[in-house]
């Protein structure tokens, strides 16, 4: 199913229509498709389309709504609606101009520099910004399967997945037991799974008060973990336990009809199971060859266009760039850049010095939220953190309690940078 | 004489101003909408819309010295050259809310 939602444009008889409808209003305007309307494809689309000169943007996106991961965590304690974290795409096509494309990319072709849809139709490109997002390793984990989802929820990609965790959440009955497998770097959201066992624990704590947490982790250290382990102990004195690595050994398999998880020498059976696992960028990456052997997409650090094809970038959390975070933020931080090198190169705007930043605001609690604030600078051909400041853990509760709202005005605000 | 203050403030704190181009003050205002409306709507973040040009140097070259205040704000002021402060102050306040940014 294909459906354009921008105004005006009569065309609806199929994609197959478009380029020459463009071509009657538009003659020489430069042409970008960006596929992928998340934090950093719809944040490329929208600073291109507010260009003075113009360009001719289209954002494939197969969702009529996007669900941000960012903040479901909130969801899951019950602290904010569903409806809350989805976005639509009518602004950036009524006030942007952005021809919003609803469906998926199947391939992309890049000597022939078209994107074919799963209509069929083919759209032509100058510039291709690819903006995937994450998958999952196949096989990293015997038995996860997509059967195995709709048992296990990873609920790493925001949408069903989150809603099936938090049926399972209030299902699950007072004294179970909440399991997170929390993976190795890197993956998406370093904060998130010791988020979410935070958020979670704030709904037992007042509706399932005997029931425990346990996260196990491939890792032997995670990030904030101080913070982390701070408020776990001050809100939820004895409900989160923490088991690294090094204790449990790798996760190799799961059993569904057992609700069980086994390492080499383990078995953690629970009431309800958060596997979140092992990532690399997006399939249509890979199959477009903007992969490396590591399973993410390499990319010049200034202007986000891939290493391995030209007139194709990337943004967001599939690409690979030194060692910053997978986090919405740095997503549209890079979106911001990239989109300003690409007026660059197709319509001479002037370059812009890349201004690559990120924020995380991070609960521990309803009423207790942490920050970092993340500078990076290129050197050398590398991007590399300039600066790096983290909430202290000696801050009082007022301070705590006014970086929660900061954070619900974050949210109000970086939601509208993205969808408009 | 807005133009002479920021001047003035940029000396006192000890650094000289080139101003740069136009351009690289709406390519680095583009960061500020990651976290500020621009619409003069507040969500306990202040929107920066039309924001006196002297008050946000000023408030930046605070930032990027203070130890107190927000961190946010720190690292950021810290990542900008004072010509950037300078661009940055004098795109955003050229762009009150209602106008098209960045």
């Amino acid at each position: 199913m294909k459906t354009l939602t921008r105004r005006g444009l009569a065309g609806l008889a199929g994609a197959s229509c478009l380029p020459a409808a463009r071509a009657a209003t538009r003659p020489a305007a430069p042409r970008v498709v960006v596929i992928g309307g998340g934090a950093g494809g719809a944040t490329v689309a929208r600073y291109l389309a507010m260009n003075d000169k113009p360009l001719d943007v289209t954002l494939v996106e197969p969702k009529q709504r996007y669900t941000t991961c960012f903040f479901s965590n909130l969801y899951l304690a019950g602290l904010r609606s569903f409806e809350s974290l989805t976005r639509g795409y009518d602004a950036l096509a009524d006030r942007y101009g952005i021809q919003v494309v609803h469906d998926h990319a199947a391939a992309i072709d890049p000597a022939a520099k078209t994107v074919r849809l799963g209509g069929g139709a083919s759209l032509p490109y100058d510039r291709l910004v690819v903006a995937p997002g994450i998958a999952f390793r196949d096989g990293a984990i015997a038995g996860y399967d997509d059967a195995a989802m709709q048992i296990m929820p990873h609920a790493w990609m925001a949408g069903p997945q989150t809603l099936l965790l938090r049926s399972q959440l209030e299902a699950m009955p007072d004294g179970g037991v909440f399991v997170i497998a929390a993976p190795a770097d890197p993956f998406r959201c370093p904060p998130g799974p010791y988020e979410r066992a935070s958020l979670v624990a704030a709904y037992f704590r007042q509706h399932k008060p005997r029931s425990k947490i346990q996260i196990l982790d491939a890792k032997d250290t995670f990030f904030e973990q101080e913070l982390f382990q701070d408020g776990w102990n001050r809100h939820y004195p004895g409900m989160i336990e923490w088991l690294p690595n090094q204790f449990i050994g790798t996760i190799e398999s799961v059993d569904v009809k057992d609700r069980s998880i086994r390492t080499a020498d383990q078995t953690f059976k629970a009431d309800v199971i958060n596997l979140i696992p092992p990532q690399l960028a997006a399939g249509l990456a890979r199959q477009a060859g903007l992969a490396d052997e590591t399973g993410w997409c390499p990319v010049d650090p200034a202007t986000y266009e891939s290493t391995l094809h030209r007139d194709i970038h990337l943004v967001g959390d599939a690409v690979s760039v030194g060692i910053m975070p997978k986090s919405a933020y740095v997503a549209n931080s890079q979106a911001k850049a990239c989109a300003f090198a690409i007026a660059s190169a197709l319509i001479g705007s002037e370059p812009v010095r890349p201004f690559l930043y990120n924020t995380c605001y991070t609960f521990l609690a309803p009423d207790d939220a942490v920050s970092d604030a993340i500078s990076f600078r290129i050197a050398s051909g590398k991007t590399e953190i300039a600066e790096i400041l983290m909430s202290k853990l000696d801050q009082s509760p007022a301070e705590r309690a006014a970086a929660v709202r900061e954070a619900n005005g974050w949210y109000d605000a970086f939601t509208r940078d993205i969808f408009g | 004489m807005k133009r002479h203050r920021i001047a003035l403030a940029l000396v006192l704190a000890g650094m000289i101003v080139q101003p740069c181009a136009a351009d690289q003050g709406r390519g680095l205002a583009a960061a500020c909408a990651s976290c500020h409306r621009t619409d003069g709507h507040d969500t306990v973040i202040p929107s920066i819309a039309g924001l006196d040009e002297s008050r946000i140097v000023h408030l930046m070259l605070a930032y990027r010295s203070a130890d107190q205040g927000s961190q946010i704000m720190h690292v950021v002021a810290g990542a900008l050259s004072p010509e950037e402060i300078a661009a940055v102050a004098h795109y955003v306040a050229g762009h009150p809310s209602g106008t098209r940014q960045p």
